[in-house]
């Protein structure tokens, strides 16, 4: 069961690393909790939001076990569950999946086996979003593997296109708050209302 | 497109001062540079004085971030006029080159730089950076800790290599650089807590046990720091909960654990008093705290 990404995800994590162009960033996909006896299980999951958490260092253990623990208890609260981990690496050149990838993936996994991991291609961003830049890992065999990028992993690419672009040339990635702007002034909220009305208003 | 000074109704002394302020802190918001600088000199140049020098290396830096060429080249051709043998305009010419990815000729630039003067520490640092930009963080390092053992109070170079050290996962050595920081900055709160972090993740019953002593300095040194004081209420727990430690131990840590918790609660009270969204904040951290009172006992 693969995850695909609405526009509301892919956007967040498009601005994210727009606000930061010269820093790594990384943050948490959420999808819904679907009551099982409606769940089809070939279908995939539907990525409806993500939680920008951190940009700069991304190494360190602490601020980030306090990050999944808050996210994990609001999930629980709005029936959504972590289902996937972003990142766009500090060299544009790189989209591997790195160390603190795979740990946090590995970490999401005890909960859901079927994290991926979705690595921002940042060397392809551009304001008019004319192909998507995700590449998006799955874990199979105890490796990341990359999944065929002719693989269509969004609800709505042309809508995700079109919103995406839009918020950038507005420069809205300058209102964007991930968790290290929170932890900085906890009145910065990180589930970003503001962003989601602008998305929901360009929809 | 308004210009900045409608924008914000502001005049261009204003501008000038915020302009400074970013250069004072070292702020890295490029966009908003290109902004008010490239407004600022077309507009105003004339009345900044010898500040314009200055204004057009800053202004210059946040171009070549934001792929300005343009203006990076308009900026560098004023500097070169006005100082024709400067080895500070090298130093931008060269991180044009970078900008451009021409590390090669860019690494030239610096090596005549430090054939004709040798202690120039800028040019030493930018070859550090291309070896980063180039994906070689073990060169990096390398060349980092060479220029160290001539430049010991380099702050900003013992920081570089602390975040090289970090992104490698070598967290000992990282922890040694920031020790060397918070020796010559003792009052500084940000490394105490980034030293916490480090030992934290190191992991280790002492190494949590430093991390906790480190947090609480931290929050001794800056009271709103809420790195340091969910960093003291995730070390104590962890300690607490900790098959290894004995029952005193264990009793002092819930005591701090419950502490932080406490002053965790407030300011997030504090902070989410008139708004509604952040109740849900609110409300998360307190389910969070206490699902993690039961794992403590």
């Amino acid at each position: 069961m693969p995850i695909i990404l609405t526009t509301q995800a892919y956007c967040k994590m498009l601005l994210h690393a727009a606000k930061y162009p010269h820093c790594a960033v990384n943050g948490l996909l959420v999808a819904e909790k679907t009551k099982d006896n409606k769940k089809d299980p070939s279908a995939p999951i539907l990525c409806v939001d993500c939680v920008p958490l951190f940009h700069g260092t991304l190494a360190l253990a602490p601020m980030l076990e306090v990050a999944l623990t808050l996210i994990d208890t609001w999930c629980k609260e709005n029936r959504y569950f972590i289902a996937g981990y972003y990142q766009a690496n500090e060299r544009t050149k790189d989209f591997r999946p790195n160390q603190v990838a795979e740990k946090v993936a590995a970490r999401i996994a005890e909960n859901f086996g079927e994290t991926a991991i979705v690595m921002v291609d940042s060397n392809r961003l551009t304001m008019s979003c004319f192909e998507p830049i995700v590449v998006i890992f799955d874990h199979h065999e105890n490796k990341w593997k990359s999944r065929d990028v002719n693989q269509d992993c969004f609800e709505d690419w042309c809508e995700a296109q079109k919103i995406t672009s839009s918020l950038l040339e507005g420069r809205s990635y300058e209102q964007l708050i991930d968790f290290d702007n929170h932890l900085d002034d906890l009145r910065n909220d990180w589930t970003n209302p503001v962003i989601n009305k602008s998305v929901l208003d360009l929809c | 497109m308004a210009s900045v000074s409608e924008l914000y109704d502001v005049g261009w002394e204003e501008m000038r001062d915020k302009l400074r302020k970013w250069r004072e802190d070292n702020c890295r918001n490029s966009e908003q540079i290109v902004d008010v600088g490239e407004e600022l000199i077309s507009d105003h140049g004339s009345k900044l004085g010898d500040d314009v020098w200055i204004i057009y290396e800053q202004v210059m830096i946040a171009a070549l971030d934001c792929s300005r060429d343009d203006l990076a080249m308009t900026c560098l051709q004023e500097l070169r006029k006005q100082f024709p043998d400067s080895h500070r305009v090298k130093r931008l010419s060269g991180m044009r080159l970078e900008a451009l990815e021409r590390y090669d000729e860019a690494t030239k630039y610096y090596e005549a730089i430090l054939q004709d003067d040798p202690t120039n520490t800028a040019a030493r640092k930018r070859k550090i950076s291309i070896l980063k930009a180039q994906g070689k963080p073990a060169e990096a390092i390398r060349e980092l800790n060479e220029y160290l053992e001539q430049f010991v109070g380099d702050q900003e170079a013992w920081h570089e290599l602390s975040e090289l050290y970090i992104n490698e996962h070598d967290y000992g050595k990282a922890a040694f650089c920031l020790e060397e920081l918070m020796m010559s900055n003792p009052h500084n709160h940000l490394y105490c807590e980034q030293y916490a972090e480090v030992k934290y993740t190191q992991g280790g019953l002492d190494n949590l046990e430093l991390s906790r002593k480190y947090f609480a300095q931290a929050l001794r040194l800056n009271n709103r720091n809420m790195r340091a004081l969910f960093g003291l209420y995730m070390s104590a727990s962890h300690i607490a909960a900790s098959p290894k430690v004995g029952a005193k131990v264990k009793k002092d840590n819930i005591k701090y654990a419950a502490w932080a918790a406490n002053q965790i609660n407030r300011a997030y009270k504090l902070a989410g008093r008139g708004t509604k969204e952040n109740k849900c904040s609110v409300k998360a951290v307190e389910e969070m705290l206490e699902s993690m009172q039961i794992t403590m006992s």
